[in-house]
This record gives C-alpha cells, structure tokens and sequence, in this order.
C-alpha cells in the first residue's frame, strides 16, 4: 500500500504520486462533464418528445416549406383516429412595443383550435385556452387558399416579452416584418402565455403567437388584392385521439396514411425522433467517451510510468521484503493496489471535479452553455462505470509494474 | 509458530559464474565443496570480491548456483520454485546486512514484524513478538521509532531481531558489523553470540574485520572462489 515516510527521496515519490491523482482526474472529469451535459439535454429533449400532445408531425425541407397548410390540415383531419391537426409557421418579425426603437421577436402563426389539442400537459398549461385569436378556425379571412380578409389582428405575447417591454393586455402592439415602423401594423393584445424552459434562454423567450394567415398576410402577399399567397407553414403537428396515444400500431398506420397524403413531405412519429434521438445520444457518448478515451489513456500511462519509476526506486526495498521471504505474489499484489489506489482516488477527485465544473457553469456561465448545464444528469450507474472502467485500466498498468518488480535480481538489489 | 530448525548444510562443488560467456563474465565460486554442522558458528573471511557474499547468497537462497549442489539436511535445494524458495527463506533463514536494509517507512516494530507478517501470524501475536524481540536486543522503548531515529548500532539491532522474528535455524550475518563503531560491534557480536547459544541456530558470518573473525568456532577462508582454509578451533 501507498505509505511515504520521511526524507527528500520519499517527498518526491508522494509528489509523483499527487501528480498521477492529477492526470487520472483530469483524464476522469472530461467525460463527466461531457456525459452528463450531453446526457441531460438530450434526456431533457426526450422528456419534451415524450410530453408533447401532439404523436406525429409533417415537415418540410426549405425555408417555411409546407405549402397548402390549411387544405392539407383539413385533409388530416379527416382521417381516422386524429384528434387535433395544427399548422405552425416561426419566422422572426420586429415589434415595436414603445416607439419606432425594433425589438425583434419569433412570430408563431397557428389556427387558435387546432393548436391547443397539441400541446403537452406541462405546456397547455401555460396557454389561455381556447386562445383569444379571433376566429378559432382562422377561415374568416382564409377560403379556398384566396384572403378574404379582414384580419382580426389578435395577438398573445409571452410574459417574458410582456415584462420586458411593458405590453399589457387590451393594449395594442406593433408588429411588422422589417424594422420600419411605417409598415408596421397595430395587433391587439389578447393576453400573454408562459414560456417552458429552454436551452435556448431568454432570447427564445420573445414570442408573439398570432392566427395562421395573419402571419402569412404579414409576410406581404396579401396586401395584393386576389393574389394567392403561399399558404406555408413549416410543420404540421398532429394529435391522436386518447385512445391511441399509447398504440404504436395505430400511430404508425396513421403516419403511413399521411405520409400517402404528402409523399413529398417528411412525416415522422415522435417515437420515431424520440428513437433516433436516443440513437443519436448513444453515438455522441459513445464519441464523448471515445475524445475522452484519450484523456484517460494518458493518465494511465502516467501511472504506469509512476508504478515503474516506484518500484525503481523501491528496489532495495523490495528485495529486502523478498529476501526475508515475502511471497512474490504478495509484493506484486502490493504493487497492483497501489495503482488501484492511486486511479480510484483519481476518479473519485475526477468525478467530483467534473461535478464542480457543471455546478460552476451552471451558476457562472451565460445563455446557452448555462441552460445547458443545468439540465446535466449525474447518472450514478454511467460514473460507476466510468470509475470502474478507470479501475480495470489501472490494473494493467499495476501489472506492468508488478511483473518489473518480480523480475528485481534479489543478489543485484541487495548489493 | 515452529521451533528453530538448524539444517546441516551441504555445498557439492558449487560453481556461480555472472554474465557466463561475456566479456566481462565472472567466476565468484570456482568449485566449493563445504559442510556447515548444525549450530555451529562460522567466519567466512577473505578479499574482497573472492566470493564471500555470493556464497552466503547460494546458501541463504537468494541465488542458484551455476553447477553444484547446495542441500539442506541432505535435500538438495536445485530446480525449487521461487515460491518454494521464498517460503524456505521465510521460515528457515534470517539475514543481516551491513548496511542493515530496514525499510525506511517502517517504524522499528514494523519492520521487525516484516517476517511475521509475511508467514500470517495474527496482528496482536507478531506485534507482541516484535516487542520481545525489541527488548531483547535492548531497544525496549524505541518500538515505534522510525530508521532514520536510530543510530547505526541501534539499527542494526533491530535488523537482528527482524532476522529472529520466524524463529530461524539459520542466521546469514553479512558484514554485520561493517559500519559500527568498535563499542556498537562489540555489542552486535556479544547478541548474536548469545542468540544462536540460545536458539541452537548456525551462525555464518562474512567479515574483513579478523577481531571479528576470532569470535568464531570455525574460520573459513575464501580465496579467487574457492575455499583455501577451514580452521576449527578446539
């Protein structure tokens, strides 16, 4: 076992020794921090797969891809077993909520009754429903793909917009595409929604949710009396009814189904992102532990290489402990213990240390990286694996060592 | 733990040749034939580099001989494992060595209960051994020091009594007064006289120092590898 007594020769074994615990912990805290990050957000990514209302989603390539969103929802919803179909359309807008100073803002377009039936237990929790957006069909101003108009001009923000800029519900808020204010037009605010956490952080937070065609008028093609618009969206999301939501024969039929619909289009089943999802996790921790890999594979030949200088510099020792009769097997087990020592205690400092790093992103770093530590998952059976994993290694190199001290001339050490 | 055991040794024409076939081979033994009664007490003198240590080696079971024999109460001790080596060191021989080799990190107790703990002896039997043996060389007291606290004399006790911790029938004493002063050897001499008396142990021991030589019952001289003097006295 590691035990150091007095002297320059032994301070200088002990600071081998430290510096070994360094190498292995540093080896060890890199894939902590890679594997419990990278593990949370993806784990949180799942949750919010899992937790969405809605089972299947149809999605385009290209920028605001889906064209026909409206006839295309109706088509959906006519099919069996769907309960709620709803078109979604982001594109970034400025508002202008005190003066002609733009705020830009990530605008939703959605019709108001399809787009609740698809939230999640957690997220339509945070919605007024029905939402206050004027027609709930969004038909009023939409028929046949031609605008027939006039809008509502109805708008929810979300309260971290709201708080921030001071917009209050009966108020009004200009919306526009550009950051020209002269083309802006007046919304009335209908109330204010809550925003789920994000890795995205605040920023994402600005949200304005307005009817579907609103926002496709607001993209400028409607301002052209009896000229068709692209009626675009970028996903169609589309809920089950109850009694399918656990049926993955049904969901995978009505995925088919759709799919028949719009061959061009993607549409997958969320258990089918949620799958690749998971595949894609194993991949990037298998990548994370593979960059990792070669961390650890330095800290262990450090070890190693600490075990050898030891048992160089414990050769008197050792053939003292040897020539009064010590069984090899127990001056090599002596050996391989110190390295198991040694490289326990560096996972041990490496995982607290990986642990610290998180914390301290967690608590210092800014947006995106903080979100994302916050959500990081210290799964104990993966760093017991990872310790044991280090341990196993360790072993090796306290073999190397132990067969170069069974190999001491006894004669030649004792001279 | 047993009773000392001394074995009578057996040297048939043993040859030790280092780097054999090499420019710089060397021949340390040249043929020895020797017999080493039970309980007797043994100088091996001579030049240095004529063998002496290597034999004492050969006869200990820390080294094989080139060719030759070296037995124990007739068995011949060729072709053993290290392990079975190791154990017949463990239970038969006890060494000191000039530069006394206590393991630094040790205290005096510690290393004195080295052997025991090697052969198993249970924590409080060897630790309360290891005290006995520390008072009978006149270290009662100084148990828990550790080498670097100790004087040449003092060391070389403890290594004396490290070296009686199993109960050996064979004491190997290489030089063991080498880098003591005249009053530490004298004391050194005076102990290990009065251990073998007592334990019926044999007693070989290599010196230069022929004072030394003189407290021996039999007085072996090595020269170039071989042995050219064996004096009983009577």
């Amino acid at each position: 076992m590691i035990r150091f007594g007095r002297g320059h020769r032994l301070r200088h074994a002990r600071l081998q020794v430290i510096l070994a615990v360094a190498a292995i912990a540093t080896a060890v805290a890199l894939p902590v921090v890679l594997v419990s990050v990278g593990g949370g957000v993806s784990a949180h990514e799942l949750a919010m797969l899992q937790n969405a209302g809605y089972q299947i989603v149809v999605s385009a390539a290209g920028l605001h891809g889906i064209a026909h969103a409206h006839p295309l929802t109706e088509q959906i919803l006519s099919l069996p077993s769907v309960a709620a179909a709803s078109p979604v359309l982001s594109i970034a807008i400025d508002s202008f909520p005190a003066g002609p100073g733009a705020t830009p803002v990530l605008a939703e377009g959605v019709i108001p009754v399809g787009f609740g039936p698809t939230l999640g237990p957690e997220e339509s929790g945070l919605f007024p429903l029905p939402l206050p957006l004027g027609d709930p069909t969004d038909a009023v101003h939409f028929d046949n793909g031609s605008y027939r108009g006039p809008a509502t001009y109805d708008v929810l923000v979300s309260s971290p917009f709201a708080e921030a800029t001071r917009v209050t519900t009966g108020g009004h808020l200009l919306l526009g595409l550009t950051n020209e204010v002269s083309g802006a037009i007046s919304y009335n605010v209908t109330g204010t929604f809550g925003v789920p956490p994000t890795v995205l952080g605040p920023v994402g937070a600005f949200a304005v949710l307005v009817p579907l065609s609103d926002l496709q008028v607001m993209t400028g093609f409607a301002n052209a009396p009896h000229v068709p618009v692209p009626d675009a969206a970028d996903t169609v999301e589309v809920a089950v009814v109850p009694s399918a939501t656990s049926n993955p024969e049904v969901i995978s039929s009505l995925r088919d189904r759709v799919q028949s619909l719009v061959p061009y289009y993607g549409v997958s089943s969320l258990s089918q992102e949620a799958t690749q999802l998971q595949s894609a996790t194993a991949v990037l921790t298998g990548f994370y532990l593979a960059l990792s890999s070669v961390g650890l594979s330095v800290g262990l030949v450090f070890l190693t290489l600490v075990l050898l200088r030891r048992v160089e510099s414990e050769r008197r020792s050792i053939g003292i402990r040897r020539a009064i009769g010590e069984p090899g097997g127990s001056i090599a087990a002596a050996v391989v213990v110190d390295g198991v020592v040694i490289a326990s205690l560096g996972a041990v400092v490496g995982i607290a240390a990986g642990y610290l790093v998180v914390e301290g992103l967690a608590t210092w770093a800014h947006s995106t990286v903080q979100e994302a530590a916050r959500l990081a998952e210290f799964v104990p059976l993966t760093l017991t694996e990872l310790a044991g994993g280090v341990v196993g290694l360790s072993l090796v190199a306290g073999a190397l060592a132990a067969r170069s001290a069974l190999r001491i001339d006894l004669a030649e050490a004792l001279r | 733990m047993k009773e000392p055991h001394a074995p009578t040794l057996e040297l048939l024409g043993v040859t030790r040749t280092f780097d054999p076939g090499e420019a710089d081979e060397v021949r340390a033994l040249r043929g020895v034939d020797l017999t080493v009664a039970p309980g007797e007490f043994a100088s091996l003198e001579g030049p240095s580099g004529c063998g002496k240590t290597t034999l004492l080696n050969l006869v200990g079971l820390l080294d094989a001989p080139t060719s030759g024999e070296v037995r124990w109460d007739g068995r011949s001790l060729g072709g053993r494992k290290d392990r079975e080596r190791a154990r017949l060191r463990l239970e038969g021989v006890g060494f000191i060595f000039q530069r006394f080799y206590l393991l630094p990190a040790l205290t005096a107790r510690e290393n004195v209960e080295l052997p025991m703990r090697a052969l198993g002896v249970p924590r409080g039997d060897r630790q309360a051994r290891a005290s006995d043996l520390l008072s009978e060389v006149g270290l009662s007291g100084r148990e828990r020091a550790f080498p670097h606290q100790l004087s040449g004399g003092e060391e070389q006790r403890v290594a004396v009594a490290r070296a009686l911790a199993n109960r050996p029938g064979l004491l190997l004493a290489d030089e063991p007064t080498g880098e003591l002063d005249r009053v530490n050897t004298e004391g050194i001499l005076t102990l290990l006289e009065k251990v073998r008396a007592d334990r019926g142990a044999t007693l070989l021991l290599v010196t230069h120092n022929p004072s030394v030589a003189r407290r021996a019952h039999r007085h072996l001289t090595l020269e170039d590898g071989r042995v050219t003097a064996d004096v009983r006295e009577a």
